[in-house]
């Protein structure tokens, strides 16, 4: 109950901004039905009337709709990149089945006799198509449009995980924040979106084959479709779906919190700064691997990048990334891509190793090497994960000789939970995880340097950094201001406090007084 | 009198299996020509070379004195009545539309003219106007024969095919249908090629009777003649079963 009213709650507090999605949702899907729509109809008609391909159509349309759409995604965005482009073509492929395969069932379950006769009176073939043929198919289409329209308003949902619009950025935003009342918020609309489309269309259909349509009937066959019409118009010519507009920078974040809220940063502050605008590709899904590529495009300027991962992930190099190897990482940066790390954040978001508070006082414990004398005494719980890696608990144990009196498999979601019940003394943490913001935990410090730096830098692409040479020192503004335990208590306020990560970013930059009024 | 449809050396197999061998006829303007043999014989095969539906393998046909072959043959089709088994009406328009459909691929504009025809049409073949609104299945199987004749004749064709029309019928149905067809007939003059398997209706209706055996013609002459000097045993034992 206290549930429902938290969802209806945001909805009303937020109206603004789910009324956006909503609109976006409307957009994507409505001009993937639309072109769905009229391919799958004439697609449909072509195989009906040359029987032999429809089979091998049919066949490979069905196989396309039997791929999972992450797959697909990640299979259409090496051709047409992150965002609205690659969603809309996914949608249209996955809806071409019901169209395709519903118009030419209808078609050709039409008694022969009835064709014949036609013919036999003299009608042309297309006469026979617009007068006989879609008429008596016109059923099984309607209900194979109407399963198409509902399933594309629920994918649609997929698109905010490569960085489109609609209601899926709520999910996916819920989901990466840990906010399951914005999650369901975002779901219960998708649903009610769906249902609302095929009521309406459930409606038209009726009023499109009533035998006897009174006048009550035929003013709503006429309403409805302008309405349809003014919303594809509309959609089509607001749409900046496809365009860009020039001075914009384009910036992307990884499905993480700290980056939505650095994002969220950035743009208040270059758009207080400067003329520019920036727009905000929200937690692009699969994270480097997919904005990677979208930068190299320079469909993106701009993303918050950890030096870890810079060096493994994209540079793929084999060895163990620390600080000492910037001007390395820079230069390799420079070359292959023409990319710059620039005005790091201060914060490094890697594996650290917390233990109770009053554990820690008691045997002033303060780094990995003094936590090695006491291990015989301590519990020791991680995640299941962490045993398993390479570079994970063995190699940790041997590096600082560790010694613990037991190890545990922790759930990543109980692990807080149970160093607080004191089930377990030290756990393995994220350096800015939201719950370490608790003053019962101490981060202890890693002096030997054993687990890889993951600074956190801008990486921009050089082009945009000549284009506007006043970026950089806007970028510079946040160099070296956030902490990591800055970030665990600013991702804290999203993901426990259920903060906007808008609004959090605001009050941060408020409080270094980088905001003007 | 004046020939209106010609076959000449007319021929069509399906593979193997020849269906029509060799057909030579001429149909007189005016006539009522049934056709009659058993199932298989050919008879919906040559109803079907007359319109062009089925092209031949060999030989003519030649309508109004013109060959089919190097005719427009949606033209040829919308001035030829075409009525089939089941009366095959469109079950997605009503009665008026049925109807209309031939005068509405004629002249789509001339709304006046077309409602004129359908009017005239629904009286001729005996049916009440207010049925004009009906959809075909809320019709009884002879009111639904009758849309299909209407529609058949609606364009005011000179030749009229039907392809055993009243094949599923109940019979006292039938006889009024079979009444109704020949009054239009006399009343309209139109040639009509009637294709039966019911040997009583073929001398009933027609004023001319083909008999037709595996695809030959075994014997083409008026009812009484026939009735009289029977060619072969097959229509013998045809009318036999009279
Ligand atoms: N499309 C076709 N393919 C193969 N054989 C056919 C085809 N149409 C008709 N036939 C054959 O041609 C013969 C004559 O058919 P039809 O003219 O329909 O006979 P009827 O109308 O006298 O019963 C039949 O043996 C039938 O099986
Ligand atoms: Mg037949």
């Amino acid at each position: 109950m206290d549930f429902i009213i938290d969802v209806l709650t945001l909805l009303h507090d937020r109206a603004d901004f789910f009324l956006n999605l909503v609109f976006q949702h409307l957009q994507i899907s409505l001009i993937a039905i639309l072109i769905a729509t009229i391919l799958g109809l004439l697609l449909g008609i072509w195989i009906s009337e040359h029987q032999k391909s429809s089979n091998l159509v049919i066949g490979i349309v069905n196989f396309i709709y039997t791929i999972p759409s992450i797959s697909l995604l990640g299979f259409l965005i090496p051709f047409s990149g992150i965002g609205n482009t690659t969603v809309i073509i996914a949608l249209v492929v996955y809806a071409l089945l019901p169209m395709v395969r519903n118009t030419h069932t209808g078609i050709t379950n039409i008694n022969p006799a009835i064709i014949e006769a036609a013919k036999g009176m003299g009608s042309t073939k297309m006469q026979i198509l617009w007068k006989i043929k879609l008429p008596l198919a016109l059923p099984t289409i309607m209900s194979g449009f109407r399963n198409m329209v509902v399933m594309t308003i629920a994918l649609t949902g997929i698109a905010s995980f490569i960085g489109a619009g609609g209601l899926g950025v709520a999910i996916y935003r819920g989901i990466t924040t840990n906010n399951a009342v914005m999650t369901f918020a975002g779901s219960l609309l998708i649903a009610l979106l769906a249902f609302f489309m095929d009521f309406i269309f459930g409606r038209l259909e009726k009023a499109l084959t009533a035998r006897r349509p009174n006048a009550k009937r035929k003013v709503f066959v006429e309403i409805a479709s302008a309405a349809i019409v003014v919303l594809l118009v509309f959609a089509m010519l607001f749409s900046n779906l496809f365009g860009k507009t020039d001075k914009v920078i384009h910036l992307a974040t990884k499905p993480m919190t700290e980056q939505m809220i650095i994002g969220e940063a950035l743009k208040m502050i270059i758009e207080q700064e400067s003329d520019l605008t920036v727009e905000i590709t929200e937690g692009v899904g699969g994270g480097t691997s997919n904005i990677q590529p979208a930068m190299e495009k320079g469909e993106f300027d701009i993303y918050p990048e950890y030096t870890g991962t810079g060096w493994n992930a994209v540079l793929k190099e084999k060895s163990i990334y620390h600080e000492s190897m910037f001007k390395e990482l820079q230069d390799k940066y420079k070359e292959a891509y023409d990319f710059s790390w620039v005005s790091g954040y201060g914060f490094n978001n890697t594996y650290g190793i917390a233990v109770a508070k009053d554990i820690a006082q008691a045997y002033n414990i303060k780094t990995y090497s003094d936590l090695a004398k006491y291990t015989p005494q301590l519990t020791f719980g991680a995640e299941y994960d962490f045993y398993e890696r390479e570079d994970g608990y063995e190699a940790l144990q041997s590096a600082y000789a560790f010694n613990f009196k037991e190890t545990v498999d922790l759930d990543i979601g109980l692990k807080y939970q149970s160093i607080q019940q004191g089930d377990v003394d030290v756990i393995v943490v994220f350096t800015t995880d939201g719950q370490l913001n608790d003053d019962r935990i101490v981060v202890l410090e890693d002096d030997k340097n054993f687990f890889p730096s993951y600074m956190a830098y801008n990486v921009v692409r050089n082009e945009t950094l000549t284009k506007y040479p006043e970026l950089k020192e806007i970028l510079d503004q946040l160099e070296n201001k956030i902490s990591d335990s800055t970030m665990a208590r600013l991702n804290y306020e999203v993901e426990v406090n259920k903060k906007e990560p808008k609004q959090v970013a605001k009050e941060f930059l408020d409080e270094l007084g980088l905001l003007k009024e | 009198m004046n020939t209106i449809i010609e076959f000449k050396h007319a021929r069509k197999s399906y593979g193997d299996h020849v269906v029509i061998p060799d057909l030579n006829l001429k149909i007189e303007k005016g006539e009522f020509v049934t056709l009659i043999g058993s199932s298989g014989s050919g008879k919906t095969t040559i109803l079907k070379m007359i319109n062009g539906l089925i092209p031949l393998d060999a030989g003519n046909v030649y309508v109004e004195g013109k060959d089919i072959a190097s005719e427009d043959l949606i033209c040829l089709r919308r001035n030829i009545g075409y009525a089939i088994q089941g009366s095959g009406l469109f079950p997605h328009m009503d009665v008026e539309d049925n109807i209309a459909y031939v005068p509405n691929l004629l002249n789509k504009k001339d709304k006046q003219r077309t409602r004129k025809a359908v009017e005239k049409w629904i009286q001729v073949v005996g049916l009440e106007r207010d049925l004009l609104d009906r959809y075909p299945d809320e019709l009884s199987g002879g009111q639904q024969q009758r849309v299909g004749i209407a529609r058949a004749l609606a364009a005011s064709p000179e030749i009229l095919l039907m392809d055993e029309p009243f094949g599923a019928v109940d019979d006292i149905t039938r006889h009024m249908l079979q009444d109704e067809i020949k009054r239009i007939h006399e009343q309209t003059g139109v040639t009509i090629v009637f294709v039966t398997h019911d040997i009583r209706e073929a001398l009933k209706l027609g004023t001319k009777v083909i008999v037709l055996e595996h695809g030959e013609i075994a014997q083409y002459d008026t009812p009484e003649a026939i009735q009289q000097a029977p060619a072969n045993d097959y229509v013998k034992q045809l009318i036999s079963d009279k």
